[in-house]
């Protein structure tokens, strides 16, 4: 009998997860859970594209928030001031978001990884800082100051996906379908990326950047052409939470929601394949529950973090292959953790 | 928008106005004794409030101010024999998605019968939405326009959302025509026309802003400085220098941070220009007066939704400061114990509160709400149908118990509250020339 390869064992693995969620809706009657667990899609999917960039890629970038909201904030724009559909918008932002991440990469890659960091966080600021202190209006919505980016207020009142014609109470059930397609071509895209031809680049790349240099890998090229991907996937990411909120809004760029995004990556586990999917999940369960503490919320969220980081740096998916290797019948001389399987 | 006059009989009027809040309180009593207890479960109150972040000093002041209206509406029988039960939720001073969020909570997981809030940062749509999805009441103080272009838009779907003060437009030309009116009665005289206006990044202030600028020339006033600040900010140096550069006689400070206000006070007070110095909302909140101590005395400042200095805002400001201390604001308390005061009355009016999508009862909640009259501390809240904001007096109406009065105080003190000095019949002191003043 063939056996399954890599790619295929973890596509047949999301398959199963995104089949059980199809059914979530059926069980999940109550519309805040639905909304929370829409929110779940939406922040695995963005910690998932950073998992690529930061894990695999090695682009210590932390302008992932900034590529979200211009994915966002595109398609907010596009439906206020060029007065298009959601469903138009959605593509658009993507490829706007790819663009401006291609203008930041140029500028960007060349540098070594602590610069990339410190220029793409410098970026991100500087955007939201000439967002909020814009007070020009640039027209008058609802008897309002527009700014030409929203400023403080940003955008809101966006048309819907139309769901709410078509489901009435049930519109909610429309958006989380939406959101999860979104959320599946992200997470596909992940698996492709990690382990096709560019994961293998990536991982050459990380192993000995002379060898690879050597045998024609072009480091800058590699690292550009993921900044652009995930960017791409993020910026959709991004429109769809536009629509689903039917708002975009400075808040995106707050440091609190970054860190919370870098949260979920390095306790699901950076450099792994599912870890970002698991550490989403993970962190939206401890803030459900944390919200019923009140204040000591955020100091459960950083004693967790710690936690994380000190016992388990390889976070969720390390410690799962871990369980899952010791648990397999040891045979001499046959190698059991393989590089490229321990990317769980 | 043209600002009436008034000539009304101040004692006379106050005491009726004393009379018809005490009458609230007692209707509220009387429906609940004549009642037969409709069940014994507590009705949830609802509140999305930003207890951290930038906003989080207002949003300490509005839960107390809840659990205080808690406290007497349970103490009088609840609403028609059920008690009521306060939930917070925190919004964070986040945007509209963790706001949106915090609402569904309420609603989906505590049963929230109504949602009470003071205001929130965030465009001010995600809560009406919830609401309406939902079929549910929701009282803010968010004092925006965009609230009454949203209720225009489709008030059918809004149906439930009640904004209980007034928009924030009527403080450009309400700032501008009490500046006239002090000119024009001698009481300042001016060494020139010019007005510096300062803005925050917030659509409040820039909107606030924005009317002073328009509308200055036709009060015969010139903008001499126009300038936006990040937020919060404590560093005013480069406007400091601007103003010493061309000093105006009048500074309109729009951002409404209490403690960047108080950093502006005392960087302005390490060496004064003769310009009368009027803050937006936050001069109006003890953290002010805390943080600027005595640079905080001869400031003017106003608001839309503040706590009166008769009889029903006294007596509630001295119980509010009894029950959370001497660094407690009424101003912002007394916002969201107002709406819950109101709300009790126009559920119990209505023969109790609805659940969430009882969209039938809470319907006649909202009619009750929309048609009522109800005497705060912070003034009456009657409600245009057309908006579902609150009357402004004297902007849109001239009777001053048929409106929520645009209040002016001047700080004399900074152990104290400072006193009303317009609008007539809620002024309690006149302005005095601030100290700094050379000439």
């Amino acid at each position: 009998m063939t056996s399954l390869s890599t790619i295929q064992k973890h596509l047949i693995g999301a398959l199963i997860m995104l089949g059980a969620m199809t059914i979530v809706p059926a069980f999940v009657t109550q519309r805040y859970f639905l909304g929370e667990i829409i929110v779940f899609m939406i922040w695995a999917s963005v910690a998932v594209q950073w998992n690529v960039l930061m894990g695999h890629a090695g682009v210590f970038s932390l302008g992932q928030m900034l590529i979200f909201a211009v994915g966002a904030y595109s398609a907010a724009m596009s439906m206020t001031y060029l007065d298009i559909s959601p469903w138009m918008a959605l593509p658009l932002s993507a490829v706007v978001a790819a663009a401006a991440a291609f203008i930041i990469g140029l500028a960007c890659l060349r540098l070594g990884p602590a610069y990339v960091a410190l220029l793409t966080f410098a970026i991100s600021y500087m955007v939201y800082v000439l967002i909020i202190t814009d007070t020009a209006c640039y027209t008058t919505v609802a008897g309002g100051c527009q700014r030409f980016f929203g400023g403080t207020t940003g955008f809101s009142r966006l048309e819907d996906l139309g769901f709410r014609q078509m489901l009435r109470d049930n519109w909610v059930v429309g958006n989380y379908f939406t959101v999860l397609v979104v959320f599946t071509i992200s997470l596909v895209a992940s698996i492709l990326i990690i382990h096709g031809r560019l994961g293998l680049a990536f991982r050459a790349l990380s192993d000995s950047p002379v060898y690879a240099a050597a045998r024609g890998l072009n480091r800058t090229r590699s690292q550009l052409i993921a900044f652009v991907v995930t960017a791409f996937f993020t910026g959709l990411t991004g429109a769809v939470y536009a629509a689903h909120f039917r708002s975009a809004g400075p808040s995106l760029f707050d440091f609190s929601t970054l860190l919370f995004i870098l949260a979920m990556v390095i306790v699901g586990g950076l450099r792994s394949t599912w870890g970002p999917v698991f550490g989403a999940a993970m962190m939206m369960i401890l803030v459900e529950i944390a919200k019923g503490l009140g204040d000591v919320r955020n100091t459960i969220i950083g004693i967790v973090l710690v936690l994380f980081v000190v016992l388990l740096p390889k976070g969720i998916a390390g410690m799962t292959s871990r369980l899952f290797h010791r648990l397999q019948p040891k045979r001499i001389g046959v190698r059991t953790e393989d590089p490229a399987t321990d990317r769980t | 928008m043209t600002y009436k006059t008034t000539n009304t009989s101040r004692r006379g009027f106050l005491k009726k106005a004393s009379a018809g809040g005490a009458g609230s309180i007692a209707l509220l009593a009387g429906m609940n004794q004549s009642a037969v207890a409709q069940s014994t479960d507590p009705i949830v109150i609802g509140a999305p409030l930003p207890m951290t972040g930038g906003a989080a000093a207002d949003g300490i002041e509005f839960r107390r101010g809840l659990e205080m209206a808690v406290e007497e509406i349970n103490g009088l029988g609840g609403i028609l024999g059920r008690p009521l039960e306060l939930v917070v939720e925190d919004t964070e001073s986040k945007g509209d998605d963790v706001i949106g969020s915090a609402g569904r909570r309420l609603v989906d997981r505590s049963n929230a019968s109504v949602l009470i809030a003071g205001y929130n940062l965030g465009s001010g749509a995600a809560l009406p939405g919830v609401a309406a999805d939902a079929s549910v009441v929701y009282m803010h103080a968010d004092t925006l326009v965009a609230h009454n272009e949203l209720i225009r838009s489709d008030p059918e779907t809004y149906y439930g959302s009640f904004q209980y003060d007034p928009a924030e437009i009527y403080y450009g030309v309400g700032y501008l025509k009490f500046m006239r009116d002090l000119i024009d009665s001698g009481q300042f005289t001016p060494a020139n026309n010019k007005i510096a206006v300062i803005t925050g990044p917030i659509a409040y202030s820039i909107n606030i802003a924005n009317a002073i600028r328009e509308s200055a020339s036709e009060y015969g006033f010139e903008v001499s400085l126009f300038e936006s600040v990040q937020a919060p900010t404590s560093e005013w140096g480069p406007t400091m220098a601007k103003l010493r550069e061309d000093p105006p006689s009048m500074i309109a400070i729009t951002h409404f941070f209490p403690q960047d206000q108080a950093q502006f006070m005392l960087q302005f007070m390490n060496d004064p220009i003769d310009s009368l110095v009027y803050m937006q909302y936050g001069a109006s909140l003890a953290a002010f007066r805390d943080i600027a101590g005595a640079a905080s005395e001869g400031v003017l400042y106003a608001t839309l939704i503040g706590a009166l200095q008769d009889d029903i805002g006294q007596k509630f400001s001295t119980d509010y400061v009894a029950r959370f201390g001497d660094n407690s604001s009424p101003n912002s308390g007394g916002q969201t114990y107002s709406a819950l005061h109101a709300y009790a009355i126009a559920a119990a009016l209505a023969g109790g509160a609805g659940a969430p999508y009882e969209e039938e009862q809470n319907r006649k909640v909202a009619d009750r709400l929309r048609t009522m009259i109800y005497r705060s501390p912070m003034g009456s809240m009657r409600i245009d149908p057309e908006t579902q904001s609150a009357y402004c007096y004297p902007a849109e109406t001239d009777d001053p118990s048929l409106g929520m009065p645009h209040i002016f105080s001047q700080i004399k003190s900074q152990t104290e509250t400072g006193p009303i000095i317009s609008p007539a019949p809620y002024n309690v002191a006149t302005f005095d020339l601030p100290s700094w003043f050379k000439s």
